[in-house]
């Protein structure tokens, strides 16, 4: 067990200090100042740094193993990006410099915009959001305000398995909290057995009141929209837009593009498809694509090129404002940036190719064993539902926590809901072969064989991690927040 | 470069075992007319040539010595900090969501979470927001939950992109949100404040230091807040607090800021990351991810995600808040900054910056055409100084002598026209603000 | 699974227990049973005005959270914050220790609307 940082407190040198080279002078009135400890720890640097080296040894991270977590596309995150995102010459720029001396970080965001254009089928992006939701959120704006303009009240919004009620859920839980977040009321839409959209079910909620749908091409089963077509052709023509969740763009870049089939507003995640690391939770970035005529609601500043002078434009009349601070994630931005760069059309394609052709391989292996709710061929994810296989009071959970003990980290469960015990494999382009061989076996393993033969090796799972499992209903009825 | 591994005869087999005979097969169910053309996007660069790429991007950008502050702020960064965000068990985890496999990540930010309540003296922390702005806005959301009143009241000396993006955040809500005027000394006053808190008023969102540097009274009208049943947002610097008084002290019910200053590289605005700490009450209704202690089948102390019924993977629509991803990396770093000083050295830093910017203040204020615009006010590393000078000249003269002058703030509203914001921080050497002083009086 | 006879019941798993012109409202066995353990419990203000079949508390799990609806309309007159610090109450004591609140109703015919103990039953 690693003690806590107060449990290492001691009177000791801290690790760091500060010199001041002019004449101390920091007396304030008695009213503005400090009166209770600050409370912080004193510990020496030696200790911090062994402190926090064994923290991130109890990690399992995508460096140290297989991440199979649908929805995430934990792909290899190169180290160059990292490289060159740590340069101090982009570091030490300041949101506030005369524009002159930061063209290089305008450089990049525009080179980006661009690209994500092409790759989208787009016309404009916005970097500034921070995360996917915070895109969702943006984009969502941008539909309010732009309705607002034509001066027509559009309040609802529909979401395909937005989970009502007792109706289960396949959508992101991101959409119906960001959707509710931008003031809209959600309308539930319930999909087919394999996530895809029925056109009658459709029609009989696409009503006057309807500003957009969401949509994930693929969908959080792996399958492809079939009717894309159709589905745009009806929301459009009632007057309504189509609304892109790009979770799952990392299997159709260079084959197909949102833009073309017909959504006029999307988000992607960089820390997903463009390889950005995840960061234990972030820092992301949610960048928003857009049509043309949406363009002017975009939030401020626009990046813009005169000649050969990148410029921000503050200057839009009719944007959303501002979703955050300054400009964006920049250094989330740049090692994107990088990986485009990286890449080119060519292998980004070649990276969804990679991506699908993965996943196929790995659903080929499963698909006579454990049951595939949405068949036999998927995008860049599937979804499996052992619940027929179990016995001996088994679930996915088990199955789960079994897999760390095998040092793999486990894949999303339970999602989405529409799947009873699901689990939901995305393996991503950058695994090789021979990984995924080795991670089937072993989920094989452990559903055909240990299930059955040694279901308490399950329940008892994980052992071989730092902790076992953890007890989730005390900490959320007695919350201990803080160290004391 | 395109980092798959697969070999020419991994393919073949793969291809044969799924049952299809080439790559395109897989993608059939995509409608012809519907398929990209060839994307115009060139690439297929080689480490080198990248990393080659992005140096002749940034050779272009000149090392300034900065004296801009305004939300974004040059501090000193240990080692460590580096070091250990730098481990790529920490920035290539996911999201702890599997607790036993994310023990690393999740000890840190139960680590963050105590050192924020320390430093804040508020009850609960979450585990970090997208930045300062962004947890102003939740702020304000979160005390439109609780109370179910609708009016917001913000002082505008509040960062003027902070109130931008409250304003957007709310857009579609039924808040009405109201600016707070300063009073002539560039704080608010509370013969100001108290009449226009009514009833209706949900949160008084209130900065300090403020925007234009001055440290507010806090003690005083947290008073008027609280009589009204309002509650108060504090947004504060978090390294001020080694000195001024804590949002615990003063009664604050939500305190959030910006923790670039704890840690995080300027990196032209971020990424950098918010946090939020509030009252033992407001627990169940702070927005983003909480960790929290617990004991495994063992007995073994170990760290959870917690109170994950607040949040929009399981609440949805009703969620708390549609955060998902945050600021992890981020707050990491402020964890690593915050640990290594003490209190006495954590003291010591604020006190520097406080010795600096009063050592430049002193010095700028007596020359030729510059004045205090707020001369008997406290503030903490940033000042307003009025200049009878031509600000474009001014910075343009710095900026060929490799300085980053003041922000001009004479878009900061009429009462701020031929003003300079200027920010000294700990980094910035004696010699550095002899020179600026130096360049300015032959200005 | 427990179902006193001497109480009424909705669709929605709520019990309702009337006493003069108000009725304390739980939830029931079979309720508490399917949400697994109960780690925090929202009731409303006293004083709310509530409708019939609209949210008035919210029971919430590890991974879960549940509306409670209210059975009849009328003002919230009473709450059960003991199951604020002790959310277990609801599990282990869900028609007694663990009831959630009282309305004093504004429609005496909604009553009727209520199932009788062996009609819910057949319910679950």
């Amino acid at each position: 067990m690693e003690k806590l940082l107060n449990e290492l407190s001691s009177e000791c040198q801290p690790a760091y200090g500060v010199e001041c080279d002019v004449a101390k002078n920091a007396q304030v009135p008695e009213n503005l100042k400090r009166s209770t400890p600050l409370g912080l720890p004193n510990i020496a640097e030696n200790d911090l740094l062994r402190h926090f080296t064994n923290l991130s040894r109890k990690n399992y991270a995508l460096s140290t193993v297989f991440y199979p977590l649908g929805s995430c596309t934990m792909k290899y995150n190169p180290l160059i990006n990292e490289r060159i995102a740590r340069n101090d010459a982009f570091n030490n720029v300041h949101p506030y410099q005369p524009i002159e001396t930061m063209q290089s970080v305008l450089e990049v965001m525009y080179e980006l915009e661009k690209d994500l254009c092409e790759v989208a089928g787009m016309d404009n992006f916005s970097l500034q959001q921070a995360a996917g939701a915070h895109g969702e959120f943006a984009g969502l704006l941008v539909i309010s305000k732009y309705f607002k303009s034509i001066k027509q009240k559009r309040r609802k919004i529909i979401v395909p398995d937005s989970a009502h009620g007792t109706n289960p859920a396949s959508a992101h839980g991101t959409n119906p909290a960001s959707a509710a977040f931008a003031g809209f009321e959600i309308v539930p839409l319930k999909s087919e057995l394999d996530g895809s959209i029925s056109l009658d079910k459709l029609k009989e909620v696409l009503t006057p009141e309807i500003a957009t749908m969401m949509l994930t091409v693929p969908n959080t089963l792996g399958v492809f929209e079939k009717s894309i077509t159709e589905i745009s052709k009806l929301v459009h023509d009632n007057g309504s837009l189509l609304y892109y969740d790009g979770a799952n763009l990392n299997a159709v870049m260079g084959i197909v593009r949102p833009g073309d089939m017909g959504f006029d507003v999307m988000h992607i995640n960089l820390h997903k498809t463009f390889s950005t690391p995840h960061g234990g939770g972030g820092p992301g970035s949610g960048p928003i694509g857009v049509k043309s005529f949406l363009e002017p609601f975009l939030p401020v500043p626009r990046v813009e090129k005169k000649k050969d002078k990148y410029m921000l434009n503050y200057k839009k009349s009719k944007n959303i404002g501002k979703v955050k601070a300054f400009f964006g994630n920049f250094p989330v931005i740049l090692k994107a940036s990088a990986y485009v760069k990286a890449l080119g059309g060519k292998g980004l394609k070649n990276v969804s190719e990679q991506a699908v052709l993965n996943a196929n391989y790995m659903l080929a292996k499963f698909k006579d064993k454990v049951n595939v709710p949405a068949g036999n061929r998927c995008m860049h994810e599937f979804v499996l539902s052992p619940k027929t296989l179990f016995k001996n009071d088994v679930r996915t959970i088990d199955i789960a926590k079994r897999l760390l003990d095998y040092g793999y980290y486990a894949p999303t469960i339970y999602f989405p809901l529409i799947v009873d015990e699901a689990i939901m494999i995305e393996p991503t382009e950058t695994e090789s072969k021979e990984t995924l061989d080795k991670f089937v076996n072993v989920v094989n393993k452990i559903i055909l064989e240990e299930s059955y033969q040694e279901p308490q090796k399950l329940k008892d799972a994980p052992i071989n991690t730092p902790v076992r499992r953890l007890n989730e209903v005390d900490a959320a009825r007695k919350p201990i927040l803080k160290w004391d | 470069m395109d980092y798959t591994p697969q070999n020419q005869k991994d393919k073949k087999q793969m291809l044969e075992s799924i049952g299809v005979g080439n790559i395109d097969e897989l993608f059939k169910i995509i409608p012809n007319h519907l398929k990209a053309k060839d994307l115009n996007i060139s690439g297929g660069k080689t480490e080198q040539e990248l990393l080659n790429y992005f140096l002749n991007i940034c050779s272009k950008n000149k090392k300034l010595i900065s004296f801009r502050g305004a939300g974004i702020y040059d501090h000193f960064i240990p080692s460590l900090v580096g070091e250990i965000v730098g481990r790529s068990e920490f920035w290539t985890a996911y999201t702890p969501y599997q607790a036993e496999a994310s023990q690393g990540t999740l000890q840190a930010v139960f680590e963050y979470q105590s050192l924020i309540c320390a430093l804040t003296g508020m009850d609960t922390s979450n585990a970090s927001l997208y930045d300062g702005a962004t947890a102003a806005a939740e702020a304000a959301l979160l005390a439109l939950r609780v109370n179910s009143k609708n009016r917001i009241l913000i002082s505008s000396g509040v960062h003027p992109e902070y109130i931008q993006t409250v304003k957007t955040y709310l857009e579609n809500s039924k808040a009405k949100i109201e600016i707070i005027p300063l009073s002539d000394n560039g704080r608010l006053d509370k013969n100001t404040v108290d009449p226009l808190i009514d009833d209706n008023t949900a949160a008084v969102v209130i900065q300090s230091p403020n925007y234009f540097g001055v440290v507010e009274d806090m003690d005083a009208l947290s008073s008027a807040i609280k009589s009204k049943n309002s509650l108060f947002v504090a947004i504060v610097n978090p390294l001020s607090l080694g000195v001024f008084k804590a949002p615990g002290e003063y009664n604050a019910d939500i305190a959030v800021g910006e923790g670039q200053v704890l840690g995080s590289s300027m990196s032209a605005g971020g990424a950098t990351f918010g946090f939020m700490a509030v009252k033992k009450s407001l627990e169940w209704k702070i927005p983003g991810r909480i960790v929290g202690q617990t004991t495994d089948k063992d007995g073994k102390r170990g760290f959870v995600l917690t109170l994950q019924s607040r949040e929009q993977h399981i609440r949805r629509e009703k969620a708390t808040s549609n955060i998902c991803t945050n600021a992890s990396l981020n707050a990491l770093s402020a964890c690593v900054f915050l640990s290594g000083w003490g209190n006495v050295g954590f003291s010591n830093l604020a006190e520097t910056n406080i010795s600096k910017a009063r050592y430049a203040f002193t010095k700028i204020k007596s020359l030729d055409g510059f004045k205090a615009k707020f001369e008997n006010e406290t503030f903490f590393n940033e000042f307003v100084i009025e200049t009878s000078k031509n600000i474009k000249k001014i910075n343009k003269i710095l900026l060929k002598n490799n300085i980053l002058g003041p922000l001009n703030l004479s878009n900061a509203g009429d009462d701020f026209k031929n003003c300079l914001l200027f920010c000294v921080t700990e980094q910035r050497t004696e010699a550095e603000i002899d020179r600026l002083v130096e360049l300015l009086a032959k200005i | 699974m427990n179902i006193p006879q001497d109480l009424l019941y909705t669709k929605t798993h709520e019990w309702v227990k009337i006493e003069g012109n108000k009725v304390k409202v739980g939830i029931t066995d079979f309720a508490q049973h399917e949400i697994t353990d109960v780690v925090h419990v929202e009731l409303p203000e006293v004083g709310r005005d509530v409708k019939k079949e609209q949210p008035a508390a919210v029971i919430e799990s590890v991974k879960s959270a549940f509306d409670i609806y209210a059975p009849v309309s009328g003002k919230i007159i009473e709450t059960n914050n003991k199951v604020l610090g002790s959310p277990e109450l609801v599990n282990n004591s869900p028609y007694e220790e663990g009831y959630l609140f009282a309305i004093e109703f504004s429609n005496e015919k909604e009553l009727g609307d209520l199932l009788k103990a062996d009609d819910y039953k057949k319910l679950i």
